[in-house]
């Protein structure tokens, strides 16, 4: 009889769950059987999300260096010490590390910048009705599919200062006089900030698509009737339309750009230059270079406050500009 | 202002603006294409067309296409398939894509059933908590990645001595973490497919005697098929491209292509042809089957922030 027993077992868990827990036994049929469908889900994710980060908050407070990683529990707490000695702009690291922080606004606004306009731009056209559409469409979507890791390294290879061929076009037609630096020095954020967009804008591109596609006809109709051009319909019936889907956009590119660690890791290669180290980069290549944990975890709760105050600010501001305007 | 004669009428205007429109798209379409058709070409160079002083945009001087046309074999002579037969005996090619397969299949696999079975309690039942549930998995996208790579290496290094259990440089360490780093995706993802499967598809398959579970698994997991494949496929892409907890995580026997790749580049010489070779062998079945999948795809994308 395996129905009954399975059905015996089911009913003993719940008692025995039930009794454990007095808000389980309230619940409905349905929402327990929501909560065993979730189970699994929030079970990886407090040991791999939560943990972890109360950890890593943890250890940011204690002196974890190399003597200590292998029993990080033995090291002592120090309190702010970390913070302040990595926050400190005197000292090498601290400087360094405000540095890492001002690349990381650049790399992010700059990102967001290509990639709503790029974005944009491809998401009108795409709108309009012409023949190859569709397969237009597919090919704008291609930087997007393709293993980031290899477009990152494609635009390395053509970044090249010798044998790269955006220097060899750009001097050909004669818009440079000598072959630029584009993976060393001050260009580098640039750089950066170009090759994210063009892996990036796609996503960007088909998020703005699709919100294109939900504003009403009507809207265009009566527009028309008023006799608006296309400019007077773009800014006074597009823009503020996909007003929602692009809060949606400008949130999380610059957050996902924030915290994007891939782009600077491949694009600059081995030994990335100082201008290109984003905060990320640069805590990376600190905590790991001489196990300096607990000041790498410091520099890591910093970035995340950061990127959520950026986050809060933004959305906060969103939420004032849509009062004042009074949008319902 | 404009006299009279001189202004356009709006037909001409219109088609004006399609041209501007068409050529905008036009450029649009060489900045994003050109990337992928420079690395297919670079593939077939050798060493010394790589590096020459002046790069030919295209593999072949225009003169030449008729001649081509009439005996198509000569593109044999002027393409060098060299680098796809040399790579794969200067590098370990042939391990980082296994590795990455084996990765990345296995986290797929895992985060599809956590994730189908996550997505369908967000999707079809209202519990207590699902707000802070939801909240919880979208800020998991949010945590610097490093924030949580730190303490990680130091769980796995004292799971290895003290529990003496390998985490460090294994598959099931590397595959542990993607697969938690990915449900809250794939749940996100598949609840959008979810939505748009009827509530009364339960119900019928449960008047029918079926048990929830049994509705889920034989009803309707097989109807949001082409949204599970979407979504298999996008953790697939997050999992071959991860480089963060890779680097630290999976080195030695387990070295994924993602991290293998970029010792195509060493200290003194860049072997960008082998490089180019590898990195195309590895894109053309992703944009293959993107072709193919890229409905639901697209659709589980920007479901989520556009109905939002």
């Amino acid at each position: 009889m395996p129905h009954t027993t399975k059905q015996f077992r089911e009913r003993l868990a719940d008692v025995q769950l039930g009794d454990a827990l007095p808000f389980y036994s309230r619940l409905s049929e349905e929402q327990r059987f929501a909560y065993k469908l979730l189970a699994p889900a929030l079970a990886m994710m407090c040991l791999i999300h939560l943990l972890p980060i109360v950890w890593g908050t943890l250890i940011s407070f204690m002196g974890v260096d190399s003597s200590y990683v292998q029993e990080w529990y033995r090291a002592p707490f120090v309190g702010v010490e970390n913070y302040s000695y990595v926050l400190d702009p005197r000292t090498v690291v601290g400087g360094r590390f405000w540095f890492a922080i001002r690349q990381t606004v650049i790399f992010a606004v700059g990102s967001l910048v290509v990639t709503y306009v790029l974005g944009l731009t491809a998401a009108l056209i795409l709108n309009q009705k012409f023949t190859g559409r569709f397969v237009a469409r597919t090919l704008l979507l291609l930087p997007w599919v393709a293993p980031v890791v290899v477009t990152l390294l494609i635009w390395r290879m053509m970044f090249q200062q010798q044998s790269g061929i955006i220097n060899h076009v750009l001097l050909s037609i004669g818009l440079i006089n000598e072959p630029i630096y584009w993976l060393i020095g001050d260009n580098t954020i640039w750089t950066l900030v170009l090759t994210h967009s063009w892996t990036q804008f796609p996503l960007v591109m088909i998020m703005l698509y699709a919100g294109l596609q939900g504003i009403p006809d009507q809207l265009y109709e009566a527009a028309s009737i008023d006799g608006a051009g296309r400019w007077e319909k773009f800014r006074y019936i597009t823009f503020p339309q996909l007003k929602p889907v692009s809060a949606v956009v400008v949130l999380l590119v610059m957050l996902w750009t924030m915290i994007n660690f891939t782009a600077p890791f491949v694009l600059l290669g081995a030994q990335p230059p100082q201008a290109g180290q984003v905060g990320i980069l640069y805590i990376y290549e600190f905590a790991f270079s001489n196990y300096q944990f607990g000041r790498g975890a410091a520099m890591s709760v910093v970035l995340f406050l950061i990127a959520m105050t950026m986050a809060m600010i933004y959305y906060k501001y969103l939420f004032d500009d849509d009062f004042a305007e009074g949008d319902r | 202002m404009i006299p009279e004669e001189l202004r356009l009428t709006p037909a001409a205007k219109d088609g004006l603006f399609d041209l501007l429109s068409r050529a905008v798209l036009g450029c649009l379409l060489l900045f994003a294409l050109f990337p992928i058709y420079w690395m297919v070409l670079t593939s077939f160079r050798t060493r010394t067309e790589i590096t020459a002083a002046d790069p030919q945009l295209l593999p072949f001087a225009l003169e030449e296409i008729p001649a081509i046309v009439r005996d198509p074999a000569l593109l044999l002579e002027i393409l060098h398939y060299e680098n796809y037969i040399t790579m794969w005996g200067r590098f370990p090619v042939l391990d980082y894509f296994i590795n990455s397969l084996i990765i990345a299949t296995t986290t797929t696999a895992f985060a599809l059933v956590v994730g189908c079975l996550g997505g369908y309690a967000f999707s079809k039942y209202g519990f207590p908590g699902k707000g802070a549930v939801g909240g919880a998995l979208l800020a998991t996208q949010m945590i610097p990645g490093i924030l949580i790579l730190l303490p990680m290496y130091l769980l796995f290094l004292w799971v290895q001595t003290t529990l003496e259990i390998p985490m460090i440089d294994t598959y099931h360490g590397i595959i542990f973490v993607y697969t938690t780093f990915t449900v809250p995706v794939a749940i996100w993802m598949l609840r959008g497919f979810f939505d748009t499967i009827p509530d009364s598809v339960e119900e019928a398959a449960r008047v029918d005697g079926c048990s929830r579970l049994q509705a889920l698994v034989r009803v309707i997991l097989p109807m949001a098929a082409p949204g599970i494949a979407a979504t298999g496929m996008f953790v697939f892409l997050v999992a071959f491209n991860e480089v963060l907890f890779a680097s630290i995580l999976a080195s030695g026997d387990v070295t994924p292509f993602a991290i293998g790749i970029q010792s195509f580049e060493t200290q003194t010489t860049a072997y960008w042809g082998e490089m180019m070779a590898a990195s195309t062998v590895a894109t053309a079945p992703i944009l293959l089957l993107f072709v193919i999948f890229q409905k639901p795809i697209v659709e589980g994308l920007t479901e989520g922030s556009v109905k939002q």
